[in-house]
């Protein structure tokens, strides 16, 4: 009898156990946590970050960090939360809905105003008017992602986009390098003879890859996307308008060239840039995120270019692509905690401070904010090429347009592009798909 | 042990299993139902907006691709693997030289992940770089040259093929010990009777495996719906989405386009597609199984 009544009670024992492992297994962190330390005391900053492996996939942004971990050692500590930015998308919202997201975080560019109407960011406002050089510095950047709740969002990194290419393969096919006041017309030309060459013109890859279409920004921008998208978000106007249409129609042109590889397809932006890498392609649309493995593989051949000016459209042609990139947000929660706010503060003025945007420039980024005296070297051969593009002095929008729309329109946006670049879409057809996308998102 | 047969403590000790269960599985679909009927980015509060996102579905012209594309893959699968899969089975369990190595053969893609079939398959079917047209260009036979991922109509039957190619060797070991339940007495009964190999199979073998063959199909019906790794390895359900299944494009969906609502309606429906057709499937067999026994 005892013996039975011991199995029973085990067996409670036993299920209790299971199921309340389970339901604490289940339940979230809950409300505001106290800052965690670290073992020598210092406040930890937790900044969540889209790259697997931020020392070699974010070194700059790692060298940044370690820098101010080292000048605060004992103080604050920053410490990243890594994952691949799909992963890391995911994961922050999961977070946001559960009140858990760390304290930093970079955020998709298209999610980013999502973020702030759901009021799970802090407002910077106060930041940048404690630290007027910081926002002097910024130039203008930060404006990208201000809203009625403030200033949601800092930029990350100042994004400069356009076309890589290769004067070797370019000089081997006898091709002229392309230059500020190259035409549309001629660009086309130029792809036909490089083709003829034996090389691929311009490098790229659909294949889980969408988001690399940084060259086209360069053409929509220049088909007056900046003067126009507020009234298409607003209703007054559609995506399958005259201009848009004319800016696709040169994309299907590039096609009918034969401009890209014939399995971009099955390829993905790193297979793409690898034939470039090669000097299996001639040119490479993408930004100075690429630029250390070009000076490594490429060295004092590499030549950057803004894009062709196109004649059929009244919108400006003298449009660079200086944009910032997506942002980096402080989570609502810190405003709670004077200790950890004043230590999110600390680290957001040394990630905007002089210092690093030294370390910026030696790791072949553009800081978000500009600095005198601080420059590439001689030897950042693909920095430097850019920076003389950006002699010209032409504006910049004050956002890439594929940041500019919300996450299903701008996947609808990646979808159509690459849809004309691989003849599935006619130009209409795709820019009705966009449209289509942004009635369904609102 | 006797307490242990009571029906209180059985219901009990299932408990964990069922609150597992209810958590893990149930639960999410109940969510996931829910929010198919709401507006959500993933962000903020989710809207409901009734059966809007069912409306848009089936208006979609790319959920009757997906539709059309895993479908494609379903029939293809089903009729391929249920009976390739049977009848190696069935060649494997004789005592032939080599068999042992040949299980181990078959078997050995179905312990490789599926991330990594898909990139040993692009090196294959590749237009540019794949070692079929690479041979066919080799042996001068350029005109048989395809896009066997990444154009828009071969891609769902090479997916077929290379899911095919994976399951295979898992499904003829589930077959194989089908086989081994057999009782070598009736085997021997039905020789000495006189049967051909064929009546051997026709009347023995395949009535006395109905539910290894129940199991294998309805494993065929539920892997065909999950098919996912490999196309996002192959083609990323591009070009345009004309690759997609109706489990990727729901990813694609909630996941790239943040379009939580509509990506849980094609999930919906997914689910009540696999749960049709495994019912579908089940009742036809035990209708069939009814019959052989009324017999």
């Amino acid at each position: 009898m005892r013996n039975k009544k011991l199995k029973m009670f085990l067996s409670a024992v036993m299920v209790s156990a299971m199921t309340l492992g389970m339901l604490t297994g289940c339940s979230g962190d809950g409300g505001a946590k106290e800052a965690e330390k670290d073992d020598s005391g210092a406040t930890v900053i937790k900044f969540g970050i889209h790259v697997a492996n931020p020392a070699e996939q974010e070194a700059v942004t790692n060298n940044i960090v370690e820098a101010f971990n080292k000048a605060n050692e004992g103080k604050y500590k920053v410490e990243f939360e890594a994952a691949d930015t799909e992963t890391h998308s995911k994961n922050m919202k999961l977070k946001a809905e559960d009140g858990s997201l760390p304290q930093i975080f970079w955020i998709e560019g298209s999610e980013a105003s999502e973020y702030s109407e759901a009021g799970v960011l802090m407002d910077l406002t106060d930041f940048l008017t404690e630290n007027a050089d910081i926002k002097e510095a910024l130039g203008g950047m930060e404006a990208a992602f201000k809203d009625d709740n403030g200033q949601f969002g800092l930029p990350y990194q100042c994004n400069v986009q356009g076309i890589f290419y290769n004067k070797e393969i370019f000089d081997n096919a006898k091709v002229e390098y392309p230059t500020d006041d190259t035409t549309y017309e001629e660009f086309v030309e130029m792809i036909k003879k490089l083709k003829d060459s034996g090389v691929t013109p311009l490098s790229i890859g659909s294949k889980n890859s969408a988001f690399a279409m940084w060259e086209f920004n360069e053409f929509l921008a220049r088909y007056g996307w900046e003067g126009n998208i507020d009234n298409i978000i607003s209703g007054k106007d559609k995506f399958n308008n005259k201009e848009l249409l004319a800016c696709f129609e040169k994309l299907e042109g590039l096609k009918d060239a034969a401009a890209f590889p014939e399995n971009m397809a099955t390829i993905e932006y790193f297979d793409a840039k690898q034939l470039f890498n090669e000097g299996k392609a001639a040119m490479f649309g993408t930004g100075q995120w690429d630029c250390a493995e070009f000076d490594k593989n490429i060295g004092d051949k590499i030549g950057f270019w803004w894009g062709p000016k196109f004649t059929d459209t009244q919108s400006s042609q003298e449009i660079v692509m200086k944009v910032p990139s997506a942002p980096i947000g402080v989570s609502a929660a810190v405003a709670d905690d004077e200790k950890l706010k004043e230590g999110v503060y600390e680290f957001l003025k040394f990630y905007y401070g002089e210092d690093a945007a030294k370390l910026s420039y030696e790791g072949s980024i553009f800081p978000a904010t500009s600095y005198e005296g601080i420059a590439a070297s001689d030897s950042q051969y693909s920095m430097n090429t850019m920076i003389e593009a950006l002699g010209n002095g032409w504006a910049s929008p004050q956002a890439a347009p594929d940041l500019t729309v919300s996450s299903a329109v701008q996947e609808s946006l990646y979808d159509a592009i690459f849809g004309v670049l691989q003849g599935t879409y006619k130009p209409a057809e795709a820019l009705d798909k966009i449209d289509a996308a942004l009635a369904n998102s609102q | 042990m006797h307490w242990l047969s009571k029906k209180k403590y059985k219901i009990g000790l299932m408990i964990p299993t069922l609150l597992v269960y209810s958590v893990f599985i149930m639960l999410p679909i109940v969510i996931a139902v829910r929010y198919s009927f709401t507006k959500y980015s993933g962000i903020g509060q989710a809207r409901f907006t009734g059966l809007k996102n069912y409306v848009r579905l089936f208006q979609d012209k790319i959920f009757w691709i997906s539709l059309k594309n895993t479908m494609v893959m379903f029939v293809l699968a089903f009729v391929l693997l249920l009976t390739l899969s049977f009848l190696i089975a069935l060649l494997l369990n004789k005592r032939l030289k080599a068999v042992d190595f040949s299980k181990a053969l078959i078997f050995s893609p179905a312990i490789i992940a599926p991330i990594i079939v898909g990139i040993i398959w692009v090196y294959i079917l590749d237009p540019n770089i794949g070692i079929i047209n690479n041979i066919l260009d080799a042996i001068g036979a350029e005109g048989l040259k395809a896009k066997w991922i990444g154009g828009d109509k071969l891609s769902p039957y090479s997916i077929a093929v290379i899911y095919f190619w994976q399951q295979l060797g898992y499904l003829v070991t589930i077959f194989i010990a089908g086989l081994k339940m057999i009782p070598g007495d009736v085997l021997e009964a039905v020789k000495i009777d006189g049967a051909s190999a064929v009546q051997e199979v026709r009347y023995v073998i395949i009535p006395m495996m109905r539910t290894t063959i129940s199991t294998v199909a309805v494993l065929i019906i539920t892997g065909v719906f999950k098919i996912f790794e490999i196309v996002q390895q192959t083609t990323g359900g591009g070009p345009n989405h004309l690759s997609e299944t109706l489990v990727t494009y729901s990813y694609s969906m909630t996941f790239s386009s943040s379009d939580y609502g509509y990506g849980m309606s094609l999930a919906t429906v997914t689910f009540l597609l696999s749960l049709l057709i495994t019912a579908v499937y089940t009742v036809l067999t035990k209708e069939r199984e009814g019959e052989s026994y009324g017999k």
